[in-house]
C-alpha cells in the first residue's frame, strides 16, 4: 500500500513538472530543437558556421529562451524532404553558410526520416507552434503539406517553397533552380548531340505523378519533335517509363527497352536513379546507347566520368537551399522581390518571376571533367 | 503428368498464368523469349525470392512479418559502411556481418512476440521502423555510388556463371546471384519438409496451443524461425545492394507488401499451417513477368499492380475454396 502511494505521489510529481515544462511553450521546445541543430552544424558545417552558431547556442544556454532567436533578429527553418541523403545535406551546406553570412539571422535545416509526407506535415506544425519567423520547406509531397503551409502563413510566417510550382496558392514565393520546361529541353539538347541528331530513343521519369520529372519529360519530347524530327520516341502512347527513383527498376527499364527496341539509339532518365540504366548500358556494353539523364555525383559520377552515361543533368541543392533562404529573408526585411532583385548565388542573379513563381537560370551539366569537383 | 497431380490447384492456376501470360507477350514483341530476359529475370527476383523464403517460413508458423525489409537494409549497408571504413574485401567478412545483425534483429523480434504475447504484425511494425530508425542514426542514410563501393561488391554485382558476348562486345550471363538463391531454397524445403523443426513450423500454424501440447517449444520454434528469416534477410541485404551497383538505404523500406503478395499469391495461408515452396516461386516469378514484360507490351507500371491485384484475389479465392472443399470432406464446418 505504502508503495504504491509513493508510487502515485511520485508520478504525480513527474506530470505536474512535464506539464510545467510544457507550459514553458514552444520556445522551450525551440531551444532544445535549436541546440541539436546547432550541434549538427558544427560537425558537418562549414568552418564559418560554426563561429556563428557558437554564439546563438551560449544565447539560449544561459537563457534558456526562445532558439537562438535572442540574438538573431529572425529564424529561418528549412524543411526539406528527407534526413540522410547526399542531396539534402548538401543543401544543409547552402543553409549554413546563409546562417554565417547573416548575423541576424538563425537558419538551420530540419528534415523528417524517409521521406514520410505525415513526418513533414508534424514538423511543419512544430514549426508553427515554436513561432519561427519564415519556413522554407521541400515538401515531399507538396499537396499534402499544402494545408499546413497556409496555417503557417495564417500565423504570419513567410513561406518560401522549392519544387512546388503546383501550390503557388499556399505559399508566399516557390523558387525553382531554372524554368522546367528549358530545363526540359537540355535533356533533348544533349540527347540529340549524342545521337547525332537521329534514332530511337526511350525515356522514363520517377513517377507519372511528379510534376517536375512530367515537365522535364514533355518539353524534352517537344523540343526534339521541333528540332530532331529524325529522332523518335519509342515509349508506347508517348507516355514514359516509371522507374519510382529506384536504381533496380531503372536498370530493369534499360534491360527491357534495350531488348524491346532492338534500334534504341537513347535512353533518357528523369530521375536520379538513371545510374541503375547506366549499369545496364555498361554490362552489355551498349557505347552506342546514349543516355542522358537527372544524377548526382555520388551515385552517377563513376558513369558519367566513364563515358557510359553522356550527360548528367542536376542543380546545386546548397544553391537552392542558400536562395530559399534569402528569398524569405527578404520578405522579412520588407524588400519586394522584383524581376530586378538580385541574389547571391550563381544562376540566381538574375531571376524570373510568374505571379509568385520565382525561377533561377541555375542547371547544372555534369561532365567528365567537372562531375568530380561536387560534393553531393 | 505426375508433377501436375502433385501440385495443388493454386500452382496449376499460377503454372497455366504464366504461360499463357509469356505466350502473349511474345507474341506481342519475339524479343521477350530470348536468354537476355531469363538472365535478367533471375538477376532482378534474386533478393525478393530469398526474401520471400523467410517470408513463407513465418506465414506457415502462423506469423507474420514487416520488418525484414528494414533488417535486409540495416545488415547490408551496415556491412557495406564497415567494409568501406576498415578496408575489409573479403567477400565471407561482408555476408557474415550482415548475417549476424540480421540473426540478432530476427531474433529480438521473436522475443518480443514471445515476452510480450501480441501479434507478430504489431510488433514487427514497430521495430521496422526502430530498426530503420536506429540504422539511420548509427550509420546514416549516406547514398553510396558505384565509384565509391569496395571491390567484393562489384565484383558480386558482374560477376556471371554462364557467359555469351553479345555483338557489343557486352557480357551477357547468368549473375552468380543464382548461389545464394538456390542455397535459400533448398536450404528452406529441407527445412520445412526434412527437419523436426519443420514439422513444428506446421503444427505451430496450424495450431499454436495443439503444437505446445504436442511436446513443441514454441517459443523456441519462434526465436528460430524468426532467426532464420533475419538470416535470408541478411544475405539479401548484400545481394540487394551488389544488384544496383550502389546503394540508395532509403529505396528498400516499403518494399514488404509486394513480397508478401508473392508469398500469399503462391498459395501460402495467411492464418498459417499451410505453403508451398514451389508456390513462393511461383508468385515471385509471375511479379516479375509483370514487372519486366510492360515495355515489350506497351503498358505503364501501374497495370503491373492491377494485374497482381487481380491474381492475388484469384489466389486467394482458390486457396480457400480448396481448404473448404477438403475440410468439408473430413466433416469439417467452420461456417
Amino acid at each position: 500500500m505504502k508503495h504504491k502511494k509513493v508510487l502515485a505521489v511520485l508520478l504525480t510529481v513527474a506530470m505536474a513538472a512535464s506539464v510545467a515544462a510544457c507550459g514553458g511553450g514552444g520556445n522551450d521546445a525551440g531551444s532544445s530543437d535549436a541546440g541539436s541543430t546547432t550541434d549538427t552544424q558544427e560537425t558537418t558545417g562549414t568552418d564559418e558556421s560554426a563561429d556563428t552558431t557558437d554564439a546563438a547556442d551560449t544565447g539560449s544556454d544561459t537563457t534558456g529562451d526562445a532558439a537562438a532567436s535572442g540574438d538573431a533578429e529572425f529564424t529561418i527553418a528549412l524543411c526539406a524532404k528527407t534526413e540522410g541523403i547526399a542531396w539534402f545535406d548538401d543543401m544543409r551546406t547552402g543553409v549554413d553558410e546563409f546562417n554565417a553570412d547573416h548575423a541576424d539571422v538563425y537558419a538551420y535545416e530540419i528534415n523528417p526520416e524517409g521521406s514520410d509526407a505525415a513526418k513533414q506535415n508534424a514538423m511543419l506544425e512544430d514549426l508553427i507552434s515554436q513561432g519561427v519567423d519564415a519556413i522554407c520547406c521541400v515538401p515531399v509531397d507538396a499537396q499534402a503539406v499544402a494545408a499546413t503551409l497556409q496555417k503557417a502563413r495564417d500565423a504570419g510566417i513567410v513561406v518560401v517553397t522549392h519544387e512546388a510550382s503546383d501550390i503557388l496558392g499556399s505559399v508566399d514565393y516557390d523558387l525553382e533552380a531554372f524554368d522546367n520546361d528549358y530545363f526540359g529541353t537540355l535533356y533533348g539538347q544533349y540527347l540529340a548531340e549524342a545521337m547525332g541528331g537521329e534514332g530511337q530513343y526511350y525515356a522514363a521519369v520517377g513517377g507519372l505523378g511528379m510534376t517536375t520529372h512530367m515537365q522535364w519529360f514533355n518539353s524534352m519530347v517537344n523540343y526534339l519533335k521541333e528540332n530532331h524530327p529524325n529522332m523518335e520516341l519509342v515509349n508506347p502512347d508517348g507516355t514514359p517509363g516509371e522507374d519510382d527513383n529506384n536504381e533496380q527498376t531503372a536498370y530493369d527499364l534499360a534491360v527491357q527497352a534495350i531488348a524491346a527496341y532492338p534500334e534504341l539509339k537513347g535512353l533518357v532518365d528523369c530521375a536520379a536513379s538513371s545510374n541503375g540504366m547506366a549499369l545496364a548500358l555498361e554490362e552489355q556494353g551498349r557505347t552506342d546507347i546514349k543516355l542522358v539523364g537527372l544524377a548526382t555525383p555520388s551515385q552517377g559520377g563513376a558513369y558519367i566520368k566513364s563515358g557510359t552515361q553522356y550527360r548528367g543533368l542536376c542543380w546545386r541543392p546548397a544553391d537552392a537551399g542558400y536562395t530559399a533562404c534569402e528569398i524569405a529573408y527578404k520578405i522579412l526585411k520588407g524588400e519586394e522581390i522584383t524581376e530586378e532583385t538580385s541574389f547571391t548565388k550563381e544562376g540566381y542573379e538574375t531571376i524570373t518571376i510568374d505571379g509568385n513563381l520565382i525561377s533561377g537560370n541555375a542547371p547544372l551539366v555534369f561532365t567528365p571533367d567537372n562531375v568530380d569537383n561536387y560534393p553531393f | 503428368m505426375k508433377i501436375w497431380k502433385k501440385i495443388d490447384k493454386t500452382q496449376q492456376f499460377l503454372c497455366v498464368i504464366i504461360l499463357v501470360y509469356m505466350v502473349v507477350v511474345s507474341m506481342r514483341n519475339a524479343q521477350f523469349l530470348t536468354l537476355t530476359t531469363l538472365f535478367n529475370m533471375v538477376r532482378s527476383s534474386a533478393g525478393t525470392t530469398i526474401l520471400a523464403m523467410g517470408v513463407l517460413v513465418i506465414m506457415i508458423a502462423g506469423g507474420i512479418d514487416v520488418s525484414f525489409p528494414a533488417i535486409a537494409i540495416f545488415g547490408g549497408y551496415t556491412s557495406l559502411r564497415l567494409c568501406m571504413a576498415y578496408g575489409i574485401e573479403s567477400l565471407v567478412v561482408t555476408f557474415a556481418i550482415s548475417i549476424l545483425i540480421g540473426v540478432v534483429l530476427g531474433v529480438i523480434n521473436a522475443l518480443l512476440i514471445n515476452m510480450l504475447k501480441l501479434e507478430p504484425f504489431i510488433i514487427t511494425l514497430s521495430t521496422a521502423s526502430v530498426y530503420f530508425g536506429l540504422m539511420t542514426i548509427l550509420v546514416g542514410t549516406k547514398n553510396v555510388g558505384a565509384s565509391d563501393l569496395p571491390a567484393q561488391f562489384k565484383m558480386l554485382s558482374s560477376a556471371k556463371l554462364i557467359t555469351t558476348t553479345n555483338a557489343y562486345g557486352g557480357t551477357i550471363g547468368l549473375s552468380v546471384f543464382i548461389i545464394p538463391v538456390v542455397l535459400c531454397v533448398v536450404a528452406t524445403w529441407f527445412l520445412l519438409n526434412k527437419t523436426l523443426i519443420g514439422k513444428g513450423i506446421f503444427a505451430m500454424g496450424c495450431n499454436n496451443e495443439a503444437a505446445r501440447r504436442a511436446g513443441f517449444n514454441v517459443n523456441l520454434l519462434r526465436i528460430f524461425i524468426f532467426g532464420y528469416s533475419g538470416v535470408l534477410a541478411g544475405i539479401m541485404g548484400i545481394i540487394y545492394i551488389a544488384g544496383t551497383n550502389s546503394v540508395n538505404p532509403v529505396s528498400l523500406v516499403g518494399t514488404e507488401m509486394s513480397v508478401i503478395a508473392c508469398v500469399v499469391i503462391g498459395g501460402a495461408a495467411p492464418q498459417g499451417g499451410y505453403g508451398r515452396i514451389f508456390g513462393t516461386l511461383l508468385g515471385v516469378i509471375l511479379y516479375y513477368l509483370f514487372n519486366q514484360t510492360l515495355i515489350y507490351l506497351g503498358l505503364s507500371a501501374s497495370w503491373q499492380d492491377f494485374f497482381m491485384g487481380i491474381v492475388l484475389l484469384f489466389s486467394i479465392i482458390t486457396t480457400s475454396y480448396q481448404r473448404r472443399l477438403k475440410d468439408r470432406k473430413n466433416f469439417i464446418y467452420t461456417e
